[in-house]
């Protein structure tokens, strides 16, 4: 019996795989030099052209590989970044209704880049721009702040939601703790890796862009019988964001007034993550303009309302003391808003007036 | 914490400098123990009680047997100390199940209740493997362990802790008291084992759960074909996810200078039930033999006595997988195929006219079979795959071609590893080829999610 045991302990594998340490060593230099090179020489197969009024494909919010290209080029040519969740983004309008586009039609150039990634509270505003647009620097960024993410605990992130966070690839893994986000150490060390090895990065990218925004794997389950090589072309697929909803205005919709539980701001990990995100681009040099809300304070009841004012006067008071260029616009009138932060076309182009008269030249 | 997550490459990294320092000094055992009972208590802590009390139990026990003449009284107490842990933690909610619809049955209105508990992770293998201990020591085939760290360490040793190889003691003690020389080699063969097993279990196992997973949790809304493609799935399934855990496990040990024994080798090129046992899960398999089959009287008590002998393994082997009558039906339909090969390995048409190719195909499809009882979540979907399986006609079972040609791949190189051109199998720019192209499918196209080991549950 002892001798059988011994015999199975010292026999090696059932298959052939066993590689020196030399081979080991000469494989583990090629694949470093190799995940080193990815980025650059997939950036330079894959053609990203993006025509004036892109924006990042809704469906591929998560893929920040497009929008770091788009944040590099915007760099590069010194364009202006409007920065911000699906406010920025257009959550109901076409890309030719959004709030860059109004702003570019206003100056008759195409200087504003619409930077919007739909569900970009300002924890993951923070950890976009920090860690994939790192090329941002001495430029001009508008800053969109929707206070929305403070209307209730849950949307603070200081409690659990229950369901998947948007963005938790952006948020801050360790420190600051945030109480809403409760992944495990293996997903938080799996994020950071990310963030550091391009690689990683990367293939995300080309699994969540070529394969329907799954993995190869998901992706042969609903196509068996088609070959997954076929799928990847040079050219990023054409991804044009559907309009979300019907474009109507709050009130048609038969939405009512609301009362919501707003956090207090002192307390408020999104207010700190955004305050957070104003000291980064600050340091990098960027001239930061930042424009806050309007929120639609129609389809707000009364006291919520009220509590509201409060968070927006100590916004401003902030934005004031830091010495920040800022806009307060007022509220939108009631039919140009579909719901309670997005506005309808023609308050977009009502914003960007306003906006264009108050941003220094 | 599992091999395949980046907590346990944080937890490796922080372990191994610390103990390739400390490998030639007296606190060698105690790091292992502790990273080892860190690597367990991840799970939960509260865990780590009762591998403290199976760990202290069985190391008294043994001192006792070790001074005394009526050593079977020791052997009995640990025996019961250890199946009593199994029995409750395991059994407990399948006994009380059982037992009720039994009084409800018989008219009593009485139910017990059920022990609401959480089954440790790994248990029936810690188990089972200090069982081993205090047997071999009670039969002298074992010397007395003096240090309860080491014996600790033997217990929680924390690559094979989970889900094995159930290490014996004469193969693992030794191992631990010797000051562990660590080459080069010993870290090289240590990672392309892990490969290997990291492979099986990501690329492969994690990716044909998607179509199991699919097809098996709602088997009412599938026809008899897709029932059949998910079956044969779920048999390679299996197969890779637990292969792969063994294969990491042992590259892992290899890395601290300590050699697990071989757990699977190619089980689906066996060419009878018995064969398939000698290659599958062989430290389980091995354990029955030699602590229950063996002791029961094995083959040396006539042809009904060994074909009870077998049944009976064969029955408490399903019931080690899991607490449920499907496990028990499985391990039922491994004793009869067993009882048919070895009497077809009687005849001397089968053993001289059959090809080996058929008798493999045959043992696959048989194996494969026994596994739909092991998948299915209960008996009633059990019986409803087989019947779909054998009158449904043929329809579209959407089996991704790219599953296959993986699965087609690995078969081919396993009855290459088993034929004359094994020695193609060892030429360099072969064996290179092959890392390259696991390391990359693993880099590019793994989908980044950690599914946890089926024999986890177990």
């Amino acid at each position: 019996m002892h001798h059988r045991h011994q015999d199975r302990a010292t026999r090696f594998s059932s298959n052939e795989v066993r590689l020196s340490s030399r081979e080991w060593l000469g494989l583990m230099l090629v694949f470093m030099v190799l995940a080193a090179l990815a980025r650059p020489i997939w950036n330079g197969i894959e053609v990203f052209q993006p025509s004036p009024d892109y924006r990042i494909p809704y469906d591929s919010s998560e893929d920040y590989w497009p929008f770091e290209r788009a944040c590099r080029e915007a760099a590069d040519s010194n364009k202006t970044f409007v920065v911000g969740d699906s406010f920025i983004w257009g959550q109901y309008v076409s890309r030719e209704e959004t709030l860059s586009h109004y702003l570019n039609q206003g100056t008759g150039s195409e200087q504003f880049v619409n930077a919007g990634l739909d569900g970009a509270h300002p924890l993951a505003l923070e950890g976009l721009l920090k860690h994939y647009c790192k090329a941002l620097q001495d430029t001009e960024v508008i800053l969109h702040l929707n206070l929305l993410w403070l209307s209730s605990s849950q949307a603070d992130l200081q409690v659990g939601r229950g369901g998947r966070l948007n963005h938790p690839n952006l948020l801050p893994q360790i420190r600051p703790t945030i109480p809403g986000y409760e992944a495990s150490v293996s997903e938080r060390l799996g994020i950071l890796a990310a963030r550091h090895l391009p690689v990683l990065e990367w293939s995300r990218h080309v699994q969540s862009r070529y394969f329907d925004n799954a993995d190869l794997q998901r992706w042969t389950l609903d196509h068996p019988y088609l070959n997954p090589l076929h799928q990847i072309t040079p050219t990023l697929p054409p991804l044009e964001s559907p309009l979300r909803g019907g474009a109507q205005p709050w009130s048609a919709e038969g939405r009512t007034q609301q009362r919501l539980p707003w956090v207090e701001i002192d307390t408020s990990l999104q207010w700190r993550g955004f305050q957070r995100l104003v000291a980064t681009l600050q340091e990098r040099g960027n001239r930061v303009f930042v424009l806050v809300g309007p929120l639609n304070e129609h389809m707000l009841e009364s006291t919520s309302r009220a509590v509201y004012r409060g968070i927006l006067g100590r916004v401003e008071y902030w934005l004031e003391d830091e010495g920040l260029a800022h806009f307060l616009p007022p509220v939108l009138p009631s039919e140009l808003y579909a719901d309670m932060s997005h506005p309808l076309a023609g308050g977009y182009a009502l914003l960007a007036q306003d906006l264009l008269e108050r941003m220094p030249s | 914490m599992l091999f395949h997550s980046w907590a346990f490459l944080l937890f490796f990294l922080l372990f191994y400098p610390v103990f390739l320092l400390l490998r030639r000094t007296r606190f060698k055992d105690l790091w292992l123990l502790f990273c080892s009972y860190v690597f367990y208590g991840w799970w939960n802590p509260l865990y780590l009680v009762l591998i403290a009390w199976s760990t202290m139990v069985d190391y008294t026990m043994v001192g006792l047997m070790a001074g005394s003449r009526r050593r079977g009284i020791w052997l009995s107490f640990s025996v019961v100390n250890n199946l009593a842990l199994l029995g409750f933690f395991k059994y407990g909610g399948f006994v009380a199940d059982n037992l009720n619809h039994f009084f409800s049955f018989a008219g009593i209105s009485y139910a017990l209740p059920s022990p609401d508990v959480l089954l440790p992770v790994g248990i029936s293998f810690y188990v089972f493997q200090s069982l081993s201990y205090t047997i071999d020591f009670y039969r002298g085939r074992v010397e007395k362990e003096k240090s309860l760290v080491r014996y600790a360490t033997f217990v929680s040793l924390f690559p094979q802790l989970v889900a094995g190889p159930v290490e014996r003691a004469g193969n693992l003690l030794p191992q631990l008291r010797r000051r562990a020389a660590i080459t080069r080699e010993d870290v090289s063969d240590g990672l392309s084992l892990f490969l290997v097993g990291f492979f099986k279990k990501v690329a492969l196992a994690d990716y044909l759960a998607l179509y199991v997973d699919r097809i098996y949790d709602v088997p009412e809304q599938f026809g008899g074909t897709a029932l059949l493609f998910a079956t044969f799935a779920f048999g390679w399934q299996i197969y890779f996810d637990f292969s792969g855990y063994t294969d990491m496990a042992r590259g892992i040990g290899r890395m601290i200078g300590i050699r697990l024994m071989l757990n699977f080798n190619n089980p689906y090129l066996a060419k009878g039930l018995g064969d398939f046992w000698n290659r599958w899960h062989i430290s389980l398999s091995s354990w029955f033999k030699d602590y229950l089959y063996i002791p029961l009287g094995g083959n040396r008590r006539g042809p009904v006595a060994t074909y009870l002998n077998m049944a009976l393994t064969m029955l408490i082997s399903g019931l080690w997988h899991g607490a449920a009558w499907t496990f028990v039906i499985w391990g039922g339909l491994h004793a009869l195929g067993r009882f048919a090969t070895r009497e077809l390995e009687r005849t001397r048409f089968y053993r001289t006219r059959v090809p080996g190719l058929v008798k493999q195909m045959l043992v696959f499809a048989f194996v494969t079979f026994a596994w739909i009882f092991f998948r299915a979540a209960s008996l009633d979907d059990a019986l409803l795959i087989v019947t779909r399986i054998f009158s449904d006609g043929w329809t579209n079972p959407q089996f991704p071609v790219v599953m296959l040609l993986l699965i087609g791949f690995v078969w081919i190189y396993q009855f290459a590893m088993e034929s004359r051109y094994r020695p193609l199998l060892r030429v360099t720019p072969v064996r290179i080829g092959l890392a390259v192209g696991m390391i990359l499918f693993l880099a590019l196209f793994s989908s980044g999610s950690s599914q946890p080991f089926i024999y986890f549950q177990f």
